[in-house]
């Protein structure tokens, strides 16, 4: 034990105080949030500018109201076209123009699905919606005056609807949007970690196998004590570096929140995030988070250890034999968006049970209330599996490691591999 | 002397060799012990063993007079592999320090001993340093301490002088010389056998898995010498050659090296000199070197062998 924690000492010591970790520390939440931000202001614009002309053979639109409609949304022009029809059909960039729409008679009790914007390039939806919901403004207003609906009743057609969301019997306090949102981000964060802090396992065992030092290493300790120290110290670094972000989370909340009464951006937040906080079990998803988070990393930095162990300094050895686990990791992700979809489903269940996906599909189904969505039974059954599931794979991958750490030369198959973990010793 | 290591019928098969076949020797407390062989003898398996990496096949390893326990007795064994590295990206002093402690000597201990072998081997300014700031020769050094630091009882060396320039070289020597008058029991495992002769009392040679040879260095000689000699005399003409009980092998100026007949002795070999009237101005026996006897003993043999899978 003594050892053991030598080692994982060592491990943890050294990648903490790396200026690297420090730096990714500080600078994933700035990306994270600089990629949000980002998105919607690329998504803002990327939309196009058109310069749409309308020959109108029903009759029923006005250069005036569309007028108001370009100056009410300038990120489209919509002209009225009558006496150049024929030139701006032939060409409407010669005429000055995008494109056109060419509107057939129609009937205002009907409509019509067959209306296109002709152009000699093709818009993307998001382009031509603004241009929809300019048209389809003006001809619900026709509507009404052709049906003699005012402006009072206008406003109640609009305002009265049935609007229809999921509540849960058992669960009165669960909240399907804001459940679907952090089970998402708790599993993308499980597979983030899964796959960063995986390879670094393999990394750091490859690094001992190149630099030669594992037969110093195993001349003192087990290579199981050597594998395991090194799991559990990178496992640390990761706790660590959560803990990191999660206090950063605090100090922005208890900050805005003690920066007064104003109505400002932060205190929105804050009210929100107090909303978010009530409507489900913190503590149960953080604790669950911990032992998904922990029971994952087991998993497969166990694996990841194993092939860093059985290759040689060559990187690309290393990947070609990772890749089915990176598979494994991936396809969980995949199950993970089926899981929010339908958290109850059958691929939901099963996939938060079976080891090798329930540390990320689990996540995604917790937060919409345990045990209203996930039963007792299932949590229970599926923490029992990871348990079972992770001890397996530390005990697959300590026989492959015993041996793959002494070897030189070339790299191993499989089922080479296979062979050294069933072999008697 | 009291036996330190005891090994007895060793084996260790790997699925498409014997890398350790059926081999027993023991190693005298504070001696200094060669391990020879060709590359691919099975002497890195051996020590393997030896230093309760591998688990052996068959056979018993006797260690302090009790059977060998791997988890208790790796304490009191120094090994430093063939192939040796450490982290590049550690502090000198901290690396020292990490691998003592893996021995299982507390930190303080531990700081204790790193301070009096830097100290011994002129390291002290080193510490803060980087280990992939060092020489070959300076990590090399390292390594050393890092094997010996913690005072084991048998101290296993694997190519020690692999790489060292001969300044450090003699460095290294005179501390192994010095562990050993100090009680240490240090096995020696090469194939440079000019430093076999200069180190070891007594060695074993190894050959695909198998113990040829055994014995102190000069039982050995003793047994594989050729009855050459080098004589101080001039050269010898056609008449004396003919009848003399010796074959001439080269011949110099003023010295001849000969073999003598067998059935005859070195001093039939004076006799006959001295009744010619030819001054011998000195008479030595040529040994053969372990080199010599090395080469003569393991030729032929197919440089396939490697490390397999345990």
């Amino acid at each position: 034990m003594y050892k053991t924690f030598i080692i994982i000492q060592r491990e943890y010591l050294t990648r903490v105080r790396k200026k690297t970790f420090i730096i990714s520390t500080l600078l994933f939440p700035i990306l994270y949030v600089g990629l949000i931000f980002g998105m919607g202001f690329l998504a803002e614009n990327s939309k196009q500018n058109l310069n749409i002309a309308l020959i109108d053979q029903s009759g029923y639109f006005k250069q005036v109201d569309l007028d108001r409609e370009n100056t009410l949304d300038p990120s489209s022009k919509i002209s009225l076209v009558t006496e150049r029809a024929t030139d701006v059909l032939k060409d409407p960039e010669a005429a000055g123009y995008d494109g056109f729409i060419r509107l057939p008679k129609l009937d205002w009790r009907q409509g019509s699905d067959q209306i296109f914007i002709e152009a000699k390039k093709s818009y993307g939806s998001g382009t031509t919606a603004t241009v929809e919901a300019k048209l389809n403004r003006i001809w619900n207003r026709i509507k009404n005056d052709s049906l003699s609906i005012d402006e009072n009743k206008q406003v109640i057609l609009q305002a009265s609807q049935l609007s229809i969301r999921s509540k849960n019997m058992d669960d009165a306090s669960s909240n399907a949007n804001i459940a679907e949102v952090i089970g998402y981000v708790a599993g993308l964060l499980i597979y983030l970690i899964l796959l960063i802090y995986g390879s670094q396992v393999m990394m750091g065992v490859m690094e001992e196998k190149t630099n030669r030092i594992a037969e110093v290493l195993v001349s003192s300790v087990r290579p199981f004590q050597m594998m395991m120290g090194k799991i559990i110290g990178i496992g640390l670094v990761a706790l660590t570096q959560f803990l990191l972000w999660i206090g950063f989370v605090l100090i922005v909340y208890n900050v805005s929140k003690a920066s007064g009464e104003s109505m400002s951006a932060a205190t929105v937040m804050v009210g929100k995030m107090q909303q978010v906080f009530t409507g489900i079990n913190v503590p149960l998803i953080l604790f669950c988070f911990g032992f998904y988070f922990l029971g994952g990393f087991f998993f497969y930095s166990s694996l990841y250890a194993a092939i860093g162990s059985a290759v040689n300094e060559d990187l690309r050895e290393a990947q070609s034999l990772s890749f089915p686990i990176t598979m494994l990791v991936i396809i969980s992700i995949a199950l993970m968006s089926t899981a929010t979809a339908n958290p109850t489903g059958p691929i939901a269940v099963w996939a938060s049970i079976i080891p090798f996906s329930s540390p990320i599909v689990m996540m995604a189904r917790i937060p919409y209330g345990v045990p209203g969505t996930v039963p007792w039974w299932q949590l229970g059954l599926s923490m029992v599996m990871l348990v079972i599931g992770f001890l397996g794979t530390v005990w697959f991958a300590g026989k492959i490691y015993r041996t793959g750490i002494l070897m030189y030369g070339k790299k191993p198959s499989w089922g080479e591999m296979l062979k050294w973990v069933f072999r008697k010793s | 002397m009291a036996e330190l290591l005891q090994v007895q019928h060793l084996k260790k098969y790997f699925a498409n060799q014997k890398a350790v076949d059926d081999i027993s020797f023991s190693v005298e407390e504070g001696s200094i012990f060669g391990l020879l062989g060709p590359n691919g003898a099975g002497k890195t398996t051996l020590i393997r063993m030896i230093t309760g990496i591998f688990y052996p096949d068959a056979g018993q390893i006797t260690f302090q007079g009790k059977p060998f326990d791997p988890i208790h007795d790796v304490r009191h064994i120094g090994y430093m592999p063939e192939e040796r590295g450490l982290y590049k990206k550690m502090k000198i002093g901290e690396h020292a320090l990490y691998l003592a402690q893996l021995k299982g000597l507390s930190r303080s201990d531990a700081m204790r001993q790193v301070k009096i072998w830097f100290e011994r081997l002129e390291m002290e300014s080193w510490w803060n340093k980087k280990v992939e700031d060092l020489s070959k020769g300076m990590s090399q050094k390292l390594q050393f301490v890092s094997t010996v630091l913690h005072e084991p009882r048998l101290i296993i060396l694997d190519e020690p002088f692999s790489g060292l320039d001969p300044v450090n070289s003699n460095l290294i020597k005179d501390e192994i010389h010095r562990l050993a008058k100090n009680g240490s029991t240090i096995i020696f495992s090469t194939h440079r056998m000019e430093q076999v002769e200069e180190i070891c009392q007594q060695i074993i040679l190894v050959n695909r898995g198998q113990k040829i040879l055994d014995g102190t260095v000069n039982s050995i000689k003793q047994q594989y010498k050729q009855s050459q000699y080098r004589i101080g005399i001039p050269a010898l003409n056609e008449a004396h050659l003919a009848e003399a009980p010796f074959e001439l092998i080269l011949s110099k100026e003023n010295e001849q090296i000969v073999r003598i007949t067998d059935g005859k002795s070195s001093n039939d070999v004076l006799r006959f000199l001295i009744d010619r009237s030819i001054p011998v101005h000195s008479f030595v026996e040529i040994l053969p070197s372990l080199n010599d006897i090395f080469i003569r003993l393991v030729e032929d043999t197919p440089v396939t062998r490697q490390f397999q899978p345990a």
